[in-house]
């Protein structure tokens, strides 16, 4: 039985060929998984659905019945439900509001709102993924971003009167989500597929992919490359499948080095929003920091690199006395930092390679301060380049027109011009595939035996314990252990994350 | 096809409304004589469109341009009439402008309100200022020197054309001069790579160590400069100066920056294009006056031509 077949989806973008034959097929009440690297045309598979992109070539059949998906209206008609990374939200208006967007308010007397009923029916769809902690009638954007994630999501599952929900379409879902949100979510996938929905699961973590899913289709290079059940493929295999090799090891191997002197002393730092911590980072460590989401790791990271100010203690750097104003104080210093955002903070997504790579190091890089000196900037970017194993057709290609993977390594190309003394990482894997995760691993792991000091803050636990020498823990503001990686297992972890 | 119509579409139009004032006045139009005529007709549009295209590559605007023309070509002429000599009365002004222009920059960037609205908000007042100052009343005659009013007469000879005199305007000098400048400072400096940062995400250029507001603050304090030398030199070309002279400047300098922002292949200002937005509207300009087209039926043709220019280039950019 199948609700769902396409077969023979082509697609090029001005001749560029994205999809060259994608077969795929969903039963009903099935978790399929829908996995590739990044440019593998898993997007422009799902913008197809979506009814945004139109195919060169397809056959599209729903429940045995050709059909064609000429707009987003006619998707959702045919009851399929999108839920992706960037969903358009308003940030200023209220939760409830979100939810309902673009559907019928309750009224009362016909023309006005009937707050309280919103308000109670937003309450209901979220009690739906068993979240009671988000009121209803606060501005969106004053919560935390996995919550706003969670709402998004739970807009996708209100029922429509006329069209029935037969696919659900997840993007990425729980790339802004803690553990326990993610959990969440998984309850309510579970709960569709077994009241006979369908879903369509895009996403790069493997571990939760083997989690919920039932069957997955692995598409490389624009064609579908293998489908098969869960249950009969491994971890290993999968990656295999993505990305056309086999990775032996998801970590590279640490590189014993010595370990240095002390490249930075926090003493007594006041955190914004959180409260004072003492740590220290050694030449040659990668100091890993845990925690559940909002647990203060951002604002941390944000301080040491002068963005925030702190609110008391003192920090040393190299032996010296170090009190940045602002990031242009922490980039001179010597301190590079990747930011959790890639988009939004990282890069300047419409300039070529070479002009973000050089940005914070102008003073550096220019005749004088003043004077620009494109050639020599290139050929230092080139350099920075294939340290970074950048794939790109030249310095000056414009960042936007990358892959994820290789518009993370622009960042890190940025962050490490001028060899800094202390590498500050947000989530540097976040969004990134398989392959370009362990080219930016073996990155970090060469920085640190070349004696540079690493902190890392990660969501994902296999993470900082196959990368980090040392993991601090943080919670509610406050670095509550310091442990060593070594012989950490993840239960463990986890359990010193919630204080248990 | 598209992307050629993208890139070159206002290129092309260009070219048809050259070819047709050309045949159209076959006499007058692509004669040295005219195009120098043109040259100096624009030569304070390039001088605003050039300040205008330094805050436009981050992605604002300043509305209070025209104004602050009107209101430094005021306070060059009254302090001609306290006797000012010819250099001070003039820097005094462009003070003003970098000045007034600074005080749009503090807003904006230290106390955080839109460009949109501290702009209009300094438009009034720059506008009212002038007023006030020269009491409403147009300072003319004998109070402007003549040295001052001839400069924008006279010019650098270029010879005997075919039997006419030609020669290059001082005006038409400034304005390279003015251009060159911006081209060097936004092209060739770190200043206008962090500029164009800031344009193309201001977050990331704050956390990659740029001083965001800072350079916000020098980009309006310029833009507002160049606003004030426009303001001189058509005080200079009319030999007087009245508080609303200034008036059409500003939206005649943002439109040429978007026309010419068509050109780039990323949709960004940048200096050469927003010259050519100038050249394309100072032609109409110049043609249709030729041709007796009424001034009010001139506008309404400059801003389809806006519209169609604009709107093709991101029609097209959708379609890719």
């Amino acid at each position: 039985m199948t609700l769902l077949s396409l077969k023979d989806v082509t697609k090029a973008y001005g001749g560029v060929p994205a999809l060259k034959g994608v077969d795929l097929s969903v039963a009903p009440g099935e978790i399929h998984a829908l996995m590739g690297e990044n440019g593998a045309g898993k997007s422009t598979l799902i913008k197809i659905l979506a009814g945004v992109v139109a195919p060169d070539h397809a056959d599209i059949q729903l429940d045995g019945q050709p059909v064609e998906i000429g707009s987003p209206r006619q998707a959702h008609s045919l009851g399929f439900r999108f839920i992706h990374q960037e969903f358009n939200v308003v940030p200023a208006l209220s939760v409830a509001e979100n939810i309902f967007m673009g559907r019928q308010y309750p009224k009362r007397g016909g023309l006005f709102v009937d707050w309280r009923k919103l308000n109670q029916a937003a309450r209901d769809t979220l009690q739906k993924l068993g979240i009671s902690h988000i009121d209803p009638a606060r501005p969106l954007g004053s919560l935390s971003l996995g919550d706003q994630m969670l709402v998004r999501i739970s807009s996708a599952f209100i029922g429509d009167d006329g069209a029935p929900a037969r696919l659900y379409v997840l993007d990425e879902p729980t790339a802004a989500l803690s553990r326990g949100e993610s959990e969440r979510l998984f309850t309510v996938l579970r709960e569709l597929r077994a009241i006979g929905a369908s879903v369509l699961y895009v996403s790069h973590r493997l571990d939760e992919v083997m989690a919920i899913c039932d069957m997955a289709t692995v598409v490389r290079d624009g064609r579908s490359i293998d489908t098969g059940k869960i249950a009969d493929i491994t971890h290993d295999d999968l990656v295999t499948l993505m990305i056309g090799r086999r990775v032996e090891e998801a970590y590279p191997p640490a590189i014993a080095a010595p370990r240095g002197e002390t490249v930075l002393a926090a003493q007594e730092l006041g955190i914004r929003g959180g409260r004072n911590v003492s740590f220290q980072v050694r030449a040659g460590e990668v100091l890993g920091i845990a925690g559940i989401a909002n647990a203060g790791q951002r604002n941390l990271l944000r301080t040491l690199f002068g963005d925030l100010a702190a609110t008391g203690g003192s920090m040393v750097l190299a032996g010296q006395a170090y009190r940045p104003r602002s990031p242009a104080d922490a980039w001179r210093a010597g301190i590079g930092y990747i930011p959790r955002e890639r988009r939004s903070e990282g890069l300047v997504l419409s300039r070529p390679i070479f002009e973000n790579t050089t940005l914070p190091h102008l003073a550096a890089q220019s005749r004088w301060r003043i004077w620009l000196t494109p050639r020599r900037e290139k050929r230092v970017t080139s350099q920075q380049g294939e340290l970074v194993r950048l794939k790109a057709s030249g310095p000056g290609q414009r960042v936007r027109e990358l892959s994820g993977g290789n518009q993370q390594k622009v960042v890190f190309a940025k962050a490490l011009l001028g060899k800094p003394r202390l590498l500050l990482l947000d989530e540097p894997t976040r969004g990134v595939d398989v392959g370009a995760k362990f080219d930016i691993y073996s990155i970090i792991r060469d920085m640190a035996a070349g004696g540079m000091g690493v902190v890392l803050v990660s969501s994902d636990l296999p993470e900082l314990i196959g990368m980090a020498d040392r993991i601090a823990v943080m919670r509610d503001g406050a670095i509550t252990d310091i442990v060593a990686a070594a012989g950490l297992n993840e239960e463990r972890l986890l359990n010193l994350c919630y204080g248990r | 096809m598209l992307t050629v119509l993208r890139r070159y579409g206002t290129l092309i139009g260009f070219a048809a409304i050259l070819i047709f004032f050309w045949i159209s006045l076959p006499d007058t139009f692509m004669t040295a004589r005219n195009w120098l005529n043109i040259s100096q007709q624009m030569s304070m549009l390039i001088v605003a469109a050039a300040g205008m295209t330094i805050v436009m590559v981050m992605g604002d605007f300043d509305l209070s341009i025209g104004s602050m023309a009107s209101l430094a070509g005021i306070v060059a002429a009254i302090l001609f009439s306290f006797d000012y000599p010819i250099w001070a009365a003039v820097s005094i002004a462009l003070i003003v402008g970098l000045a007034g222009g600074a005080v749009n920059g503090l807003l904006i960037s230290f106390v955080g309100i839109l460009p949109f609205v501290a702009t209009l908000a300094t438009l009034t007042m720059l506008s009212g200022a002038a007023f006030v100052v020269s009491g409403g009343k147009t300072i003319s005659g004998r109070v402007i020197p003549e040295a001052f009013g001839n400069f924008a007469r006279e010019g650098i000879s270029l010879g005997n054309w075919g039997g006419v005199a030609v020669s290059l305007p001082n005006l038409t000098i400034v304005a390279l001069i003015v251009a060159v400048l911006v081209w060097v400072l936004l092209e060739q400096t770190t200043f206008g790579r962090r500029l164009y940062a800031i344009g193309g995400n201001s977050e990331a250029a704050h956390l990659s160590g740029v001083a965001v507001r800072k350079l916000k603050l020098i980009a309006f304090a310029l833009t507002g400069g160049s606003a004030a030398l426009a303001g001189v030199m058509y005080a200079s070309r009319v030999a007087s100066a009245n508080p609303t002279q200034g008036s059409g400047l500003m939206l005649n300098a943002i439109a040429a920056v978007f026309l010419g922002s068509t050109l780039s292949e990323h949709g960004e200002p940048r200096l050469l294009y927003s010259i050519v937005g100038v050249l394309v509207l100072g032609v109409l300009d110049n043609g249709l006056t030729q041709m007796s087209v009424d001034s009010n039926v001139r506008q309404i043709l400059v801003g389809g031509i806006i519209i169609l220019a604009v709107s093709t280039s991101s029609y097209t950019r959708r379609l890719r």
